[in-house]
């Protein structure tokens, strides 16, 4: 009799568990995970839980690799190529994601919807190829808003000298030509710039295709034949290439890449900088900024088709498909980007992807009133925000189209002629690899 | 397996471990890599490896205009870095020759930018010549020689200009090095000789110093065009090749379309192509050595 009821209440307890999430005490003992990281010293702090989930669990973590994104990808890259794809864990980026469509298992069968809807929607979806879940987003998300200089637009002469040149009010920009207004008419090179760029690389595709959309089009179509050669897409690099030739932004920000924008920003010569919010603290740090207490973050401007800009990613943990123990690896990453990882990893700045630890940081933030305003703008930022097109051959397009967009910004193209070589290109890149 | 090594000649047994090596680190990736440029092979596929496309890749480059404009720009960079080097560095030999006091010590101190990864030089000028917070930039401005932000790693002529200066500063010290030990090794019988004959010291170098310094200076020549034709740290660091392809090389190119667009056959069969480049430099260079050797009267 005895034996029965502790039977029946062990085999009770068992799905009780499973269903709350938590993990039975030595639940994958034995069980070894080789994992692939991105490494930084950002990151270590969420690492160190590791250990955490390895006591409560009885598997062990084994990091075989820590590198940044950029060496990751082709690491991975080699891994698929040479078969050695013996790890568990990796970490991925929805930029990179759909580059190895068979790399990562779905985790869809190993999570609960009501886990998952615990996550923001819209990063659920970015986490997605297809129907299949390739990774679970972690507290680094990444959608860019307008920093600018305060005193700038608190100076009355300015004010009234801009209203006469421009016909309205001087206040922060709402839209990109704004934006462009005010670069230009606060523009005085060689010392002081009206904004700047992202201008080699996937930077600046990123940054040409969200503008894109705000002038209401799209970077490929459908088949992902390329769709940027359209009015929308001239629109979209024309704002660049005037910025550039107004002498609204530095000269050299075509080989700028994101540490010399904030860089850049930060040593005062900017005016208006579309930005990471990872930058948010350094901008207002009296230590690295010649402007703290002078910046202001709102929302990222419209384009003329009324969408905002909103380019965004996110970090991410993903299991390979030829993981021994998924079960076991789909935890280590479920618990990585847990309630308690994101608060603690969303706690030095970086956003969240949970809601309530979107909450939690607000709520936090109260009373400072610096950092209530880079929360508000970036909470705003976030629900505009798209992915990267979500083909694997986005990377490989990047190439292909960015050196044409310097082309144009430099005055070596016109932008129609530019979009329309960018735009051969990609086809020819595209069906090569039998995409249509 | 021993009675086959016994029945080997020993000169062949007692090289089989170097011929074994070499097949395997040089022959097989060799031929791999020949073979995989006859093929669609994306890293990312590795099952691309086994669809056969012929010569598809290389008319795809030969026709490409990128490509050749990059091959172009290799060889101006090539032609315009040695010839540079060749200058200074023989101009630095002859200053330190005639130094009497410390030379040990100078010979040193001009090995220093070799000593440098070529990483860290790209990002010491990428630094210097930034149009904003650039060191040239900030000292031509202060010293009242321009107003103007000069975009160093934009202008076309400007960002080859600024990647030659890197090269240049990085590498003259090897000419330098090599002419110096030529400069130790001509004999000062004929130097003599030809003073008390009357030569003026241009005469003496022009015809006496110089043809013996000529087969230093082309071993100089070949180990650095091959340094030269796969030019890709610097200009990675400090350009990238761009913008809009200004600074574009053979390696920065290939660089990229093998590993970041993961199309290594397409990258192979430019690597092939772009090997004759490097062979082309090494063949004419050994021939001039062999010159000037025969001149000299040591291949007689």
């Amino acid at each position: 009799m005895k034996r029965t009821t502790l039977w029946s209440a062990t085999t009770l307890a068992i799905p009780l568990l499973a269903v709350s999430g938590l993990s039975t005490a030595a639940e994958f003992d034995g069980v070894t995970l080789d994992a692939k990281l991105i490494g930084g010293q950002q990151y270590e702090a969420l690492y160190a839980r590791i250990g955490d989930w390895e006591s409560e669990t009885g598997a062990k973590v084994n990091v075989i690799s820590k590198k940044n994104h950029f060496e990751l990808d082709k690491e991975f890259k080699s891994d698929l190529a040479a078969g050695s794809l013996g790890w568990c864990v990796g970490s991925n980026h929805s930029s990179f994601a759909s580059q190895y469509p068979s790399l990562y298992a779905d985790l869809t069968p190993y999570l609960t919807p009501e886990f998952m809807a615990e996550y923001v929607d819209s990063n659920i979806a970015a986490s997605k190829i297809g129907d299949k879940l390739v990774m679970l987003p972690r507290a680094q998300f990444d959608v860019s808003a307008l920093y600018y200089q305060k005193s700038l637009y608190e100076d009355a002469e300015k004010q009234a000298a801009f209203k006469k040149e421009y016909g309205y009010e001087l206040t922060p920009p709402d839209t990109w030509q704004q934006v462009s207004d005010q670069a230009v008419f606060f523009s005085d090179p060689p010392n002081f710039y009206g904004t700047q760029f992202a201008g080699k690389d996937e930077a600046i595709v990123g940054r040409f295709y969200e503008m894109v959309v705000a002038e209401g089009g799209q970077l490929f179509n459908d088949d992902w034949s390329p769709a940027f050669n359209s009015e929308a897409g001239i629109r979209a690099l024309d704002w660049f290439v005037n910025i550039y030739q107004q002498g609204a932004a530095p000269k050299g920000t075509t080989s700028y890449l994101w540490d010399e924008l904030g860089q850049g920003f930060a040593s005062g010569t900017i005016a208006l900088n579309l930005d990471w919010p990872g930058w948010a603290g350094f901008f207002n740090d009296p230590e690295s900024s010649k402007i703290a207490g002078n910046v202001g973050v709102v929302v990222q401007p419209q384009g003329s088709a009324g969408i905002r800009t909103g380019w965004s990613g996110h970090h991410g943990f993903s299991v390979t498909e030829s993981c021994e123990n998924k079960e076991a690896a789909a935890s280590l990453v479920s618990f990585l980007t847990n309630e308690e990882s994101q608060t603690l990893e969303s706690a030095t700045g970086p956003l969240p992807t949970r809601k309530a630890v979107w909450e939690h940081v607000v709520a936090e933030a109260e009373g400072d009133a610096y950092r209530t305003e880079v929360l508000q703008a970036f909470q705003a930022a976030a629900e505009h925000a798209f992915p990267a097109p979500k083909t694997p051959y986005w990377i490989e397009a990047t190439n292909v189209i960015y050196p044409e967009l310097q082309a144009a910004i430099l005055g070596d193209r016109t932008s129609a002629e530019a979009l329309e070589v960018a735009a051969e290109a990609v086809d020819e890149m595209m069906r090569e690899n039998g995409e249509y | 397996m021993t009675r086959l090594f016994r029945r080997l000649p020993p000169w062949l047994a007692l090289l089989l471990p170097a011929i074994v090596i070499l097949l395997v680190v040089v022959l097989v990736p060799l031929l791999l890599s020949l073979y995989s440029s006859f093929t669609p092979y994306r890293l990312t596929r590795p099952e691309s490896l086994y669809k056969w496309i012929g010569e598809y890749n290389y008319v795809k480059v030969a026709t490409d205009a990128n490509f050749w404009m990059a091959f172009g720009r290799t060889v101006f960079l090539l032609t315009v870095a040695l010839n540079l080097e060749m200058l200074l560095g023989l101009g630095l030999a002859l200053l330190v020759n005639k130094v009497t006091w410390g030379q040990r010590g100078l010979r040193t101190i001009m090995m220093f930018p070799m000593m440098f990864s070529p990483i860290l030089v790209g990002f010491q000028f990428k630094f210097i010549f930034n149009d904003n917070v650039g060191l040239v930039n900030n000292a031509l401005q202060s010293l009242g020689i321009t107003d103007q932000a000069i975009a160093w790693l934009v202008d076309g002529k400007l960002a080859m200009f600024s990647i030659i200066f890197a090269e240049v500063w990085m590498s003259t010290s090897v000419f330098a090095i090599l002419i110096l030990a030529g400069l130790f090794a001509i004999p000062r019988d004929p130097l003599e000789a030809a003073k008390v004959d009357g030569c003026t010291p241009w005469q003496s170098f022009r015809h006496i110093s110089l043809p013996f310094l000529m087969p230093f200076i082309y071993i100089a020549m070949a180990i650095r065009s091959l340094d030269v034709a796969r030019a890709y740290d610097i200009v990675q660091i400090m350009t990238n090749g761009g913008p809009a392809r200004r600074t574009e090389l053979l390696w920065t190119l290939i660089g990229r379309t093998g590993y970041v667009d993961a199309k290594m056959g397409l990258a192979n069969a430019m690597g092939y192509i772009s090997i004759f480049l490097a062979i082309f430099f090494t063949v004419y260079f050994f021939r001039k050595l062999n010159a000037s050797r025969t001149a000299l009267g040591y291949n007689a």
